[in-house]
């Protein structure tokens, strides 16, 4: 448990130091309007987007709560992992 | 071969999703300065500024807070506040008895109109998983220590629902303002983290 709240402390200090930032780099800032811009122009739905994130963070919280690592990366990772593989599974940006 | 972890230039998400952008381009299904806009209202327009302006409006106008209690959805559209993931709206209030407390423990539900995009510790596995099992806790980690006898009521969002917190006016705010109370409403408070303090005189 003490681990974990090390985790949270750590989060929370960070939160105050910087309060409303909310991408911590400029991938994360375009890998989120991408899916934005490309769910409004209507080639997938937000819903869409959001089972897939579900399962990425599924996927590393499952890896976290067996090794303590966060090997998986973090929130904006599973992001991008969910990003790239529902446009590779409608075929629009197939990965190479 | 062990290179599956490892953030060559090629391999880093600021790589790929440089190069995702150049194809969605080139394929004509996005164009940089809608990107950029996106970015834009998001790092500054969207954000917890808004659920502020809700909260100090339900804090001064009884009936204003009658019906964001009945309705948040309609109630915050009344401030022209609309947008993605704002659908289904729930305001919920603290009083000396009740405390609330929001997180999303599959993701990262939130309800982006009034408050913006979620914090890092938002979600963060160490609070999704925590907030529900031991939310006073949670909520210690934070620095809030709620009397005993007040009830704690952890709502974890989701695709349908969002939540939004209506913290506590503190006491000695008797002659503030609507604007000058939204001001002293934080982001925490709205999603039931913290209490709104008083401004120190």
């Amino acid at each position: 448990m003490s681990s974990t709240n090390t985790a949270l402390n750590g989060l929370i200090e960070a939160a105050r130091l910087d309060a409303e930032h909310v991408f911590s780099a400029p991938w994360e800032a375009r890998a989120f309007a991408m899916a934005l811009n490309l769910s409004e122009a209507g080639h997938f739905t937000w819903d869409e987007f959001r089972e897939r994130l579900i399962a990425e963070v599924r996927a590393s919280d499952r890896i976290r709560a067996r090794d303590g690592t966060s090997d998986h990366g973090e929130y904006y990772d599973h992001f991008l992992r969910a990003l790239e593989k529902l446009l590779e599974e409608k075929g629009l940006a197939p990965n190479h | 071969m062990s290179g599956d972890h490892h953030s060559t230039d090629e391999s880093g998400p600021a790589a790929r999703v440089k190069a995702l952008e150049a194809i969605l381009t080139e394929k004509g299904l996005i164009d940089s300065a809608a990107i950029d806009a996106i970015v834009d209202m998001y790092e500054t327009r969207v954000g917890p500024r808004n659920g502020a302006r809700v909260v100090a409006k339900a804090w001064t106008d009884p009936a204003y807070r009658k019906r964001l209690l009945a309705d948040a959805t309609k109630a915050v559209a009344e401030l022209g506040l609309a947008g993605p993931e704002g659908g289904h709206l729930v305001a919920v209030e603290n009083t000396d008895r009740v405390h609330n407390l929001v997180v999303c423990t599959l993701c990262s539900c939130y309800p982006w109109p009034v408050l913006g995009l979620p914090p890092v510790w938002y979600k963060s596995f160490a609070y999704r998983s925590r907030a529900v099992s031991d939310p006073r806790g949670v909520l210690a980690d934070f620095g809030l220590e709620l009397p005993r006898e007040v009830e704690v009521r952890v709502w974890d969002s989701s695709a349908e629902i969002r939540y939004l917190v209506i913290p506590q006016r503190p006491k000695g705010t008797e002659r503030m303002s609507e604007d000058t109370l939204a001001e002293i409403v934080t982001r925490d408070s709205m999603v039931g983290v913290a209490k709104v303090e008083a401004p120190r005189r």
